[in-house]
């Protein structure tokens, strides 16, 4: 009764177009680091060029590194002119919203957890943790729910994988209890 | 026929109790995952890799197939109870396919997509059985020159042919082989780009790589951009199909099939095109034109069809050439070589058990997945009801657990962190993934192609155009080597021949051609509407986006 | 004053919004009917679909009874947003429809019926299906 129904155009432009291009001169700029770093580290190779091998191991990454700034270059041009890449779309992705720095870099801080402990807390505590703090993260409120969930999985694949089929993860401080 | 011979002993092979039961599970896992959104087959054949490392190469490359298929026939369901599809390739069997399902006649879509690629698989694999000995046998007589142009011609292709941008396909392209840069050169030991860093001697491993980019790269983009979007899932009941619908349902399957074989095969090709060229097809040749846009079941048999012929094809070049043609071709083959397999022309040869078996496999997980999938398919659909956080959280849960696995050591969970980002950002500024992950695999063997020719040759770089005649001791052009070599320049310069083409040609060829290039564009904007409902006085909306990815 | 009624296309939130016609014709009030899902997972059996809206404008419109309806997917959990909208419109009852959990159920689960009885600012009527439906 009250419900209006209105079909728009084209998805909304995700933001102005000047700060999304400067965003792109960033890639250039990663090309060309990484560009560098290439063909520092081929400069420092001895090419020993032999009867077997006439080419050395010199030759490919200094095309490589050199790629890489020619890329950069071009790609910086390509930006000047307004060219700009499509961000992935797909259908858990909303791209008419500004980009959720906050939940990525908390999803972020708990895989760096996850790096850390691992060894120590072995993999069913850290690996759990890892699942229960990503799924809080990405917004599930079943605290309770989701702690079972994890424990299951933590424990199920260490018992599935590590001793069953024999796939190397850690115990860690469970070492002998589990 | 030998080749006869090699099929019945691979069924042996696969017919194996193990190999049976890891068949069922990939084609389980990958109907499963197909279903759910945002998750395709190349990141659950990635993820689950490292699960295989302690089964027998043959089992576990058997699982990672069955996973492979059983990803479509996932894709397909959702695609067609939901209008989103879970596979890019699902887009075009969405078209038709959902309107079936909104017109009541979900079943009969649901029946005819399981059906044709079940007809589509089986005649896919024949034709595999019956090409791989015979490309395998050219591919040997391949010299080294002949073999680098060619793979130089795969990863050009890959890069210069899919997708929009052609610039960022080749920086995707250079930043792969500066990650199969890494480690010591096989030829003369000396490390390259390891920084002093002992783990990194070995190289990156590429399930890393390939777990980083695709799982994780996704699952903080998808963090990053959470959409929620609840879409209406059409209920269905057991799928069946009426004799007039299998009436014209036939002939769609088996052009489809025809069409997806070819596409599947060559490099670039992939399965989008394949789909839509079948659709368009179909529309054409249809005795009942008036029902394509409400629903018609020629426009879900074609494209299904051409869907899982392009899979079968896809293992072709994958199995006798060693050439990935797709993403999940691409992780399969890292993880032959993860197994310590070789692959490349020789592979049918040394490990034909496998090869074999692998062929075989791909019969009995395709009518595994057509026994499954036609009653099972309303279960299927209850798997979109498991929440985002659980299915991305997941993700990083198994990606975590297959990257440590790998060496057993945290620092692959570094290296994962690194790819991880760096799958963001390629996400983020439209740069392609799949050049970057042939670039890891295949670049280190383009480069040894390439020395070993230029070896043959004693340095001279006619070795690359040509090889020494064993008997004359002459030197001999090699004509394969330069056909290829032209065909990497024509579709380097493709844009401006095509601009050349349109101020030549006549007004109407040249609008063909365009047409032709133009038409995906088309579907895409079909698909890509907001519906915006308002309620009079509340400040919420429903936003409903349908994007194919 | 208006009455709200939370619906799902369930038994219980049928019963709900039949309830809810048949108090509103009597006090002669207007209905809110609202729906929601978190958005969660692709697939929500709560969410009402464009059919199910259309039954519960009928059985409303039979019912001789104004109404509007508030969809919405925000993230939010079905009893925040009904609490919110009980608010917002100081509404004079609030119409629930609940089944029957066992007590694991109810932990593990949680429960927006319990937590809309506790949070809501006006009466609650919480209606159980009915055996046929």
């Amino acid at each position: 009764m009250s419900e209006a129904v209105a079909a728009a155009g084209d998805q909304p432009a995700a933001r102005p177009a000047r700060t999304r291009n400067r965003a792109e001169y960033g890639v250039c700029v990663f090309l060309a680091l990484v560009g560098v770093v290439v063909l520092v580290d081929a400069l420092q190779l001895s090419n020993n060029r032999t009867g077997v091998d006439p080419l050395g191991p010199k030759p490919v990454p200094v095309f490589v590194g050199s790629l890489l700034m020619v890329l950069a270059v071009a790609l910086a041009v390509a930006v000047t002119r307004g060219s700009q890449g499509e961000a992935e779309a797909g259908e858990d992705i909303d791209l008419s919203q500004p980009v959720d720095i906050k939940t990525v870099l908390l999803l972020l801080g708990v895989f760096v957890a996850n790096i850390v402990l691992i060894d120590f807390l072995g993999w069913v505590i850290s690996g759990g943790l890892l699942f229960y703090g990503s799924a809080i993260v990405l917004g599930s409120r079943h605290f309770i729910r989701d702690l079972v969930i994890s424990a299951a999985l933590s424990l199920g694949t260490f018992y599935g994988f590590a001793i069953g089929l024999g796939v190397g993860l850690p115990a860690g401080i469970l070492q002998g209890i589990l | 026929m030998e080749s006869f011979q090699f099929l019945l002993n691979g069924f042996a092979t696969a017919a194996t109790p193990i190999n049976l039961l890891l068949s069922l599970i990939g084609v389980i896992i990958g109907t499963a995952v197909g279903v759910l959104p945002g998750i395709g087959p190349a990141m659950t054949v990635a993820l689950l890799l490292p699960i295989t490392y302690n089964l027998e190469p043959t089992g576990a490359i058997i699982m990672l197939a069955g996973i492979f298929y059983g990803g479509m026939y996932g894709g397909s369901t959702t695609s067609i109870l939901l209008n989103t599809p879970g596979e890019s390739s699902s887009v075009v069997t969405a078209i038709e396919g959902n309107l079936m399902a909104k017109g009541g006649r979900a079943a009969q879509a649901l029946a005819t997509a399981a059906v044709g690629s079940w007809v589509a698989g089986t005649i896919g694999t024949l034709l595999l059985a019956f090409f791989a000995p015979i490309v395998t046998r050219f591919a040997i007589s391949l010299g080294a020159p002949e073999y680098f142009a060619v793979m130089l011609l795969a990863f050009i292709a890959v890069t210069a042919v899919l997708g929009s941008s052609r610039l960022r396909g080749f920086i995707s392209l250079a930043l792969g082989l500066t990650v199969g840069l890494v480690g010591l050169d096989s030829v003369s030991g000396q490390a390259r780009l390891t920084f002093g860093i002992p783990q990194l001697g070995d190289g990156i491993d590429i399930v890393v790589v390939a777990v980083g980019i695709f799982a994780l790269g996704e699952a903080l983009w998808v963090a990053a951009h959470l959409r929620r979007q609840v879409a209406e899932v059409i209920p269905v009941g057991r799928p069946w199909m009426g004799k007039s619908d299998f009436k014209r349902s036939w002939k769609p399957w088996l052009r489809g099939t025809a069409l997806g074989f070819p596409f599947g095969a060559i490099p670039a090709g992939g399965a989008e095109i394949p789909t839509f060229l079948s659709y368009i097809t179909e529309k054409r040749l249809t005795k009942h034109p008036e029902e394509f846009g409400k629903g018609a079941i020629e426009g879900v048999a074609g494209p299904e069809a051409a869907n899982n012929a392009s899979a079968a094809g896809t293992m072709v070049p994958m199995l006798s050439l060693g050439l990935p043609t797709n993403a999940t071709a691409a992780v399969m083959l890292a993880a032959l070589v993860s197994y310590g397999i070789q692959p490349g022309p020789l592979l049918l040869q040394r490990e034909g058990e496998l090869v074999w078996g692998l062929i075989a496999s791909l019969f009995i997980g395709n009518t595994l997945l057509l026994i499954l999938n036609l009653p099972l398919a309303p279960m299927w659909a209850k798997l979109l009801r498991i929440p985002r956080p659980y299915l991305y959280a997941g993700i990083l849960f198994f990606a975590s657990m297959g990257a440590y696995a790998v060496n057993g050591s945290s620092f692959d969970l570094i290296l994962l962190l690194v790819f991880g980002l760096i799958g963001f950002g390629m996400r983020r500024f439209g740069l392609p993934v799949l050049p970057l992950i042939v670039a890891v695999i295949l670049g280190p063997r383009v480069e040894l192609q390439g020395r070993r020719a230029l070896q043959l040759s004693s340095g001279d770089v006619k070795g690359l155009f040509g090889s020494v005649d064993v008997a004359t001791g002459q030197f001999q052009l090699s004509a394969l080597a330069i056909v290829v070599y032209v065909i990497i320049v024509l579709i380097l310069l493709w844009p401006l021949i095509f601009k050349v083409i349109r101020k030549v040609l006549p007004a109407k060829a040249a609008a063909v051609i365009e047409e032709i290039s133009e038409e995906p564009a088309l579907a895409v904007a079909e698909h890509h509407h907001v519906e915006v409902t308002q309620t009079d006085e509340g400040p919420s909306r429903t936003e409903n986006t349908e994007t194919p990815k | 004053m208006t009455i709200v009624v939370g619906y799902t296309p369930t038994p219980a939130g049928r019963a709900a919004l039949v309830a809810a016609a048949g108090v509103a014709a009597e006090r002669n009030r207007p209905v809110i009917i609202v729906n929601s899902s978190r958005g969660d997972a692709l697939a929500d059996p709560g969410f009402a679909t464009p059919a199910d809206l259309d039954w519960a404008r009928s059985t409303l419109e039979e019912a001789g009874v104004e109404f509007s309806i508030r969809q919405s997917v925000r993230g939010r959990e079905a009893s925040e947003e009904v609490v919110t909208v009980l608010e917002e419109v100081d509404a004079e009852l609030c119409v629930i429809g609940i089944r029957h959990r066992t007590a694991v159920g109810k932990m593990l689960m949680g429960s927006n019926a319990h937590r809309i009885l506790m949070d809501a600012p006006c009466p609650v009527l919480a209606v159980k299906a009915v055996d046929h439906d």
